[in-house]
């Protein structure tokens, strides 16, 4: 085939594909052809591989919204998709959606897929979205990754969700008081052969002033 | 150049200094303004001897004890975070099933409109206007949502984009306006 | 005179709102407003960005009552929030501000030529103070202006003391600098 031959059949089936993805979701409209072409190939993967499509539809519309450079929602979308899978692979086929898009989340801001695996197996029956989003909230306040992800799996064991939740509100509490991230985070229990250590940290009271 | 000592002020600085201290004066409704926000929150509860606990269990120590008292001490201090929630908004957990009425405050008292912009309306701008009540900046609204993790930030006076103060920041700026996330627990 | 005079009528009010009197913190308000007020405005250099950085410290500060380990210190401990809130306010205004000069550099020109005509006094204070880093402003308004000791500006921003006098020393040579550059020296 000629060349320009090839890029009008190119051409045509992107718009065919575009205008078959973009027929199932309306809301892809808002993008411009080329953004909708890309992120329509996304979000059909991610339907077909069983990974949820609506996190990839919802970023692109953010990106949209902020009124972002196309290439910048493009890469954007690809790095989330990557992430979904990757939150995948560590917790297992059955993972739910929200599941899924915690895990993603935590593993976007350092968290290891080992984590997440081993967070799975603490939690082996109960769902896993608030802990895993626990770990990505603190991650993102300053915690350090390994900290964050080690403090949740010391918990895993023996919280609940809405416990999981108060313990996240009182790293934050630390944090914006003035507690260095990672010290505000290693309120952990270490249960070791027969001692219980507290490591507790919190910001305190100010020391009484020394006048020069 | 020579040396100074930081603590001696020369007269530049000095009138510098002299002039910045005086008095400012912001909006009296201030004081209106915070005591409504105040007011709004839950009252503080007299702190029992479960917070004295949690109070003392912050400090830093390092103990001692057997194995069986550790596992104790350990389901007691899972019983303490609960109970530390209560001193704040609470969590939201809802029954299974169920959406979760989430409430959404800011605080902007010179904005003229605030709308909600997030996962759960497609980050559509003008679906979620917050509402102000008398006393005047702040700006609230209640959207019941499905167990989920969602993305979303506030625009005020259509233009300016920002994330909930209150709440952790989203993993990305990629967009170059920062979003903030909710999560709400449950079973789907 | 230091934040925190008149810490046993704070420690007062603090027990009773933390025993469930709400009202009570109407009185810490008031006693606070003026000097988180002060600060707010010189730092940030804007009225409605002080005033929201205020508010919001004060509100914080009631959800954190609790966390407030010696209700004597109520002042120095509320201080340091309104010192996060203002850093907090100062880096997303800069994110706009950044934004909107990128896209108008005719009005970053027509900014500066206006500096020029600028005759008073306190308001050259203003633009000198505008001018310095933020660290270094916080540094001077929190040692000079609110006259707080070196321990205790370290306790409010986690910065060691020798970094604090070190920003406060470069404040000074910078202010110095600048407003001899408006011939008022």
């Amino acid at each position: 085939m000629t060349a320009l031959r090839t890029a009008a059949l190119a051409a045509g089936l992107a718009g065919l594909l575009a205008a078959r993805v973009a027929g199932q979701d309306p809301r892809l409209e808002r993008l411009d052809p080329d953004t909708r072409i890309a992120v329509a190939v996304l979000v059909d993967s991610a339907r077909a591989s069983g990974l949820p499509a609506e996190a990839l539809i919802d970023r692109a519309l953010e990106g949209v919204a902020k009124q972002a450079p196309a290439p910048r929602i493009i890469a954007a979308v690809t790095t989330l998709f990557a992430n979904l899978r990757d939150a995948r692979a560590a917790l297992g086929a059955s993972a739910t959606a929200p599941e899924l898009e915690a895990g993603a989340s935590a593993i976007h801001l350092g968290v290891s897929p080992a984590a997440l695996t081993r967070l799975r197996v603490l939690r082996a029956r109960q769902p896993l979205t608030i802990a895993l989003s626990v770990m990505a909230d603190l991650t993102a306040r300053g915690v350090p990754a390994d900290s964050a992800a080690a403090a949740v799996l010391a918990l895993a064991g023996s919280l609940r969700d809405d416990q999981f939740l108060a313990f996240r509100r009182s790293v934050e509490r630390d944090i914006e008081l003035g507690t260095p991230a990672a010290a505000a985070a290693s309120s952990s229990v270490r249960l070791g052969a027969g001692a219980l250590t507290t490591d507790a940290s919190t910001p305190g009271s100010p020391r009484p002033p020394r006048r020069p | 150049m020579f040396e100074r000592d930081d603590d001696t002020l020369t007269d530049v600085t000095a009138r510098v200094a002299a002039s910045l201290k005086k008095a400012v004066r912001l909006d009296p409704a201030l004081d209106a303004r915070v005591m409504a926000h105040v007011t709004a929150l839950p009252v503080h509860r007299p702190v029992g001897s479960l917070g004295r606990v949690w109070s003392w269990l912050r400090r830093p120590r390092t103990l001692a004890v057997s194995p069986l008292a550790g596992l104790a001490a350990a389901a007691g201090i899972a019983a303490i975070v609960f109970v530390a929630a209560r001193f704040g908004r609470t969590a939201v957990t809802p029954p299974a099933g169920d959406r979760t009425p989430v409430e959404f405050l800011l605080v902007a008292p010179r904005a003229a409109s605030v709308m909600l912009v997030g996962d759960f309306n497609d980050w559509t701008a003008s679906a979620t206007p917050l509402h102000t009540a008398a006393a005047g900046g702040l700006w609230a609204v209640t959207v019941p949502l499905a167990p989920g993790r969602y993305r979303y930030a506030f625009v005020v006076d259509g233009k300016r984009w920002q994330p909930d103060p209150s709440a952790p920041p989203a993993p990305d700026d990629e967009f170059g306006s920062p979003s903030s996330v909710v999560t709400v627990g449950g079973t789907l | 005179m230091g934040i925190g005079e008149g810490m046993s009528k704070d420690a007062d009010l603090v027990r009773r709102v933390l025993a469930g009197d709400a009202a009570a913190y109407g009185g810490l308000v008031a006693h606070y407003r003026d000097r988180l007020a002060r600060y707010a405005v010189r730092m940030l250099g804007d009225r409605g960005d002080a005033e929201e950085a205020v508010q919001d410290a004060f509100v914080r500060a009631y959800r954190s009552l609790p966390r407030c380990d010696d209700p004597q210190r109520f002042g120095p401990w509320l201080f340091g929030i309104l010192v996060n809130r203002c850093r907090t306010s100062y880096a997303r205004r800069a994110r706009r501000e950044r934004v909107v000069l990128h896209d108008e550099p005719a009005s970053l020109v027509a900014a500066v030529a206006s500096t020029a005509e600028r005759l008073e006094w306190e308001a050259e204070i203003v633009w000198a103070l505008e001018r310095l880093d933020p660290l270094y402003r916080e540094a001077f308004l929190l040692r000079h202006v609110e006259d707080l000791s070196y321990d205790e500006m370290a306790t409010l921003t986690g910065a060691g003391v020798s970094a604090l006098k070190m920003r406060v020393l470069r404040a000074c040579e910078r202010l110095r600098v600048l407003l001899k550059e408006t011939d008022r020296v």
